[in-house]
C-alpha cells in the first residue's frame, strides 16, 4: 500500500463538493438567462414555468454559495486545522518566484529543468483560492442588488443597477471560464494527474503527487515524523495527531460530562468531529 | 311585378278560374285558422312539364342542361306564392312561344321587387365583375338559390348565417378560382373555421364584408378598406375602437399613414384567434416577438418614420427581454410597459410611459417600486460612446472586462499549454 497523506477532510471535501454543485448550478442556471435560445437551454424552456424555476433556483444556489462561504469563514477561524490552511494559504515572493520559475522550466530556458520544491498550497492553488474569493464578493453583492431592485433603486439611480449587471455577467463568465482552463487542468487535464486527482473523493495524495506538486511540505512532514513514515488515514492527519482533542477528552479536560456549545464556534467544532470521525454507517 | 300579356292556355284557364280559387281559398284559409297555405298562383301547368326529371335542353354550346324543378322544393321556398311566370317573364324558346311572342331575355330579374338589394348590388364588386365579363362572378342566384330559395332566417337557407361561408366557399375555396381571379393563394375557409369569430357561429364572411354591397379591398367605401377597418370591427368591439381612435396608432391611422397598423396589422383577418391562444399573434408569447418588431424592428418603416429599432434591440438584452426568450410569463413584453390599444407616445400625459405614470406602471409588476425606480434611459443600449451618462459606464464596464478575461484566461491557457507540452515531450523521451 503506497502511503497516503490527508489532503482534505471529510468536512472539506462536502464543502468542496457543495460548491462544486452549486457553481455548476449557477453557471446553468445563470447563463441560461443570457442565451435563452442556445440549445442547451432548451431543458429549461421547453418546461412550463422553467424561466421562472431557473430563477429561483439561481437565488437558491446563490444564497447556498453565501452560506458556505460564512460556514468556510467560521470553519477558517475557529478550527486549528483551519487556522492552519489560512495561514499556508497567504501568497509570497516564493509563490510568484515558483511560478517564475515554472514558466521558465516550461519553456526549456532552465536546462536542465529546476527541481521546485513547493510548499502545502502551491501558487496554482493559491491564485485560485484567491481568485475565488475575489469572484465570491463580486457576485455576491452583485447578485443581491439584482436581486432587491426595489430597495436598491430607493437609493441609487437604475444606471448603477445595469452596472450591477454588467459587473455579474462578465465576472460570471470569468469566473466559469477560470474552472475551466485553470481548476480542470490542474486536476484533470494536467498529464501527471489524468485522468483525474482523486483528492475531491478520498481526500488524500499519494507520496507521487506530494513530491511532483508539494515538495516543500513533504520534507516537513517527514522532518515532523522524525524520518519515521507511517501510513497515513484521516486520524493521523498532518502533524501526527488529531486536530483538535476529541469530545471525550475535551469533556474530560474542562470536566465537564455534557458539551456545551458556546454559541456558533462550539457547533461547528462539534460538526467537525462528528464528520471527521464518521466512519460510515 | 310583370304579368304575362300573352293569352297562353294556362294563363286563360288561371284567369277564369281565379274568382273560385280566391273564394274556394279564403274558406279553407278561415277554416284551417289562417295558416293554411294559399295557393295564389296555379303553376300546374308549367310543372306539368318541368316535374319531369329527366327533361333536358341543349344549350348553345351543345352542353345538356337539366330543366327539371322539383314542386316539392319550390313549394317550401319564399317564392312559393308566385307564379313562374312573375320571375321568368320571357323565355326565349321555341316550346313556349307557341301561343305568343318569343322574349328577349331568358334571364329572371329580381330587382322589380327587390330593389334595394339590386341597389347595393350594383355598386358592390361582384355585379361589377359580371360587367367585366367575368364568368364565375356572383349573381342572385348563386347566393340565393334559384327555385330552392329560403328567408335567410331559415336555417336551411343557403344566406342563414350557419351557411353562408359554405356559400361562398363554393367559388372562394376553389383553388382555380382563386387563382384565375389574382386572389393570392388566399382560401379563407380553414383559417376561418379555427379563428374565434368562426367558432362562435355568430359571425360570418358577410359581417365583415357586406353582403350586396360587397366591395373590393382597394374601394375606399369598402368595409374592408385599410382605414374602415377599425369601424368595421367596432360595430362588435365599439370600446377598443374608441380606445384604438386615440392612440398613436390609431391617429396615424386615419391620417392615412398606410404603414401604420389598425386591427389586422396585429390580429390577423381572417384567422383571428384569442389572445390565450399560442398561435394567436396577439400571444403574450409573440408579441415581442413577432407582433410589435414587425414594424418596430424592420429597416423600412424605421427609417421612414425615423422611429429607431433601438427599442427592440435593447428590449431582448434587458432581463425582461432575455427571461421572456426563454419563455417566462411572467416577464415583461412590450404591451406590459406601452399598453395594448392605447399605446400613446411618452409624451402624451395618459401615457402609461409618461415620465409621471412610470412609477405606477413599473409598479404593476415591483410592487413597492420608488419614485426612483423607473428615473433614467429605459431602452438604453451599452456603449462608451454613448449618449446616456448610464449607458457610457456600462460600456466602459463591458471594455475593462472584456480586457480582463482576455488577459487573464489568455495568460492562464498559455502557462497550462507550456504546462502541458513540457510534460508530454518529457512522456515521450521516457
Amino acid at each position: 500500500m503506497t502511503k497516503k497523506y490527508l489532503r482534505m477532510t471529510l468536512n472539506e471535501r462536502i464543502q468542496h463538493l457543495n460548491l462544486a454543485v452549486n457553481f455548476t448550478l449557477l453557471v446553468i442556471t445563470g447563463f441560461a438567462l443570457s442565451f435563452p435560445t442556445a440549445f442547451w437551454v432548451s431543458p429549461i424552456t421547453d418546461v412550463p414555468m422553467g424561466m421562472t424555476f431557473r430563477g429561483f433556483l439561481h437565488r437558491l444556489c446563490g444564497v447556498a454559495v453565501v452560506f458556505l462561504s460564512g460556514y468556510h469563514i467560521l470553519y477558517l477561524a475557529f478550527t486549528e486545522r483551519g487556522r492552519g490552511i489560512a495561514r499556508d494559504m497567504i501568497p509570497g515572493l516564493k509563490d510568484a518566484k515558483d511560478l517564475w520559475e515554472t514558466l521558465k522550466n516550461n519553456l526549456y530556458i532552465n536546462r536542465p529543468a529546476k527541481l521546485i520544491k513547493m510548499p502545502r498550497f502551491n501558487f496554482r492553488e493559491k491564485l485560485e483560492y484567491l481568485g475565488l474569493i475575489w469572484g465570491t464578493i463580486v457576485m455576491t453583492v452583485t447578485g443581491f442588488i439584482l436581486w432587491f431592485k426595489t430597495e436598491w433603486l430607493q437609493f441609487f439611480p437604475m444606471w448603477t443597477w445595469d452596472v450591477a449587471r454588467a459587473i455579474h455577467f462578465y465576472e460570471a463568465i470569468l469566473a466559469t471560464l477560470t474552472i475551466i482552463v485553470w481548476h480542470f487542468y490542474s486536476v484533470v487535464f494536467n498529464p501527471d494527474i489524468y485522468p483525474m486527482s482523486w483528492a475531491w473523493i478520498t481526500g488524500d495524495l499519494t507520496e507521487h503527487e506530494m513530491e511532483e506538486e508539494h515538495g516543500l511540505e513533504l520534507e516537513k512532514i517527514k522532518a515532523q515524523q522524525g524520518g519515521e513514515l507511517k501510513e497515513f488515514g484521516e486520524e493521523a492527519a498532518v502533524g501526527g495527531g488529531r486536530i483538535y482533542p476529541a469530545r471525550r477528552e475535551r469533556d474530560e479536560q474542562g470536566g465537564r460530562k455534557a458539551p456545551s456549545p458556546r454559541g456558533f464556534y462550539g457547533i461547528v467544532r462539534g460538526f467537525n468531529e462528528t464528520i471527521k470521525n464518521w466512519k460510515g454507517t | 311585378m310583370k304579368w304575362r300579356k300573352d293569352g297562353s292556355k294556362g294563363w286563360r284557364i288561371l284567369r277564369g278560374g281565379l274568382p273560385v280559387f280566391l273564394i274556394f281559398g279564403l274558406m279553407l284559409g278561415l277554416m284551417l285558422g289562417g295558416t293554411a297555405r294559399v295557393a295564389w298562383s296555379d303553376n300546374s301547368l308549367c310543372f306539368g312539364c318541368h316535374q319531369d326529371e329527366s327533361l333536358k335542353k341543349q344549350d348553345s354550346r351543345g352542353k345538356s342542361l337539366s330543366l327539371f324543378v322539383s314542386e316539392a322544393v319550390f313549394k317550401n321556398s319564399a317564392h312559393k306564392k308566385l307564379s313562374c311566370s312573375d320571375c321568368h317573364t320571357r323565355i326565349k324558346d321555341d316550346k313556349h312561344a307557341e301561343g305568343g311572342q318569343k322574349a328577349a331575355d331568358k334571364r329572371v330579374n329580381c330587382a322589380p321587387c327587390h330593389e334595394k338589394a339590386e341597389k347595393e348590388y350594383l355598386q358592390g364588386l361582384h355585379s361589377k365583375m359580371i360587367m367585366k365579363g367575368a364568368e364565375r362572378a356572383a349573381n342572385c342566384f348563386d347566393c340565393h338559390g334559384k327555385h330552392n330559395i329560403l328567408p335567410s332566417k331559415n336555417n336551411k337557407s343557403m344566406t342563414h348565417v350557419s351557411n353562408v361561408d359554405k356559400t361562398c366557399n363554393r367559388c372562394h375555396a376553389d383553388a382555380v378560382f382563386v387563382k384565375e381571379h389574382a386572389l393570392g393563394a388566399a382560401i379563407p375557409k380553414e383559417e376561418f373555421k379555427e379563428s374565434v369569430h368562426g367558432r362562435t357561429g355568430e359571425i360570418t364572411c358577410t359581417n365583415c364584408h357586406g353582403s350586396h354591397s360587397l366591395r373590393s379591398l382597394i374601394d375606399p367605401k369598402s368595409q374592408i378598406f385599410r382605414s374602415n377597418i377599425p369601424q368595421t370591427c367596432g360595430s362588435c368591439h365599439p370600446d377598443i375602437t374608441k380606445q384604438f381612435r386615440e392612440s398613436v396608432h390609431g391617429v396615424l391611422a386615419a391620417r392615412g399613414r398606410s404603414d401604420s397598423p389598425t386591427c389586422t396589422t396585429c390580429h390577423g383577418f381572417h384567422g383571428i384567434k384569442t389572445k390565450a391562444d399560442p398561435n394567436s399573434p396577439v400571444h403574450e408569447r409573440r408579441i415581442a416577438k413577432t407582433t410589435c418588431p414587425q414594424c418596430h424592428a424592420a429597416e423600412r418603416i424605421s427609417r421612414e418614420y425615423r422611429i429607431t429599432t433601438v427599442p427592440v434591440k435593447s428590449y431582448y438584452d434587458t432581463f425582461h427581454g432575455l427571461s421572456y426568450q426563454g419563455g417566462d410569463t411572467f416577464s415583461a413584453n412590450c404591451a406590459s410597459c406601452h399598453g395594448v390599444h392605447d399605446i400613446r407616445p411618452s409624451s402624451d400625459p395618459k401615457s402609461m410611459i409618461h415620465k409621471d405614470n412610470l412609477q405606477k406602471t413599473c409598479g404593476n409588476c415591483h410592487p413597492g417600486a420608488s419614485e426612483n425606480f423607473a428615473k433614467g434611459k429605459m431602452h438604453a443600449i451599452a456603449s462608451i460612446s454613448g449618449e446616456d451618462f448610464g449607458e457610457k459606464v456600462v460600456g466602459w464596464v463591458r471594455v475593462v472586462y472584456i480586457i480582463l478575461i482576455v488577459m487573464v484566461i489568455g495568460g492562464l491557457t498559455f502557462f497550462n499549454f507550456t504546462d502541458w507540452l513540457r510534460k508530454t515531450i518529457e512522456r515521450r523521451h521516457r
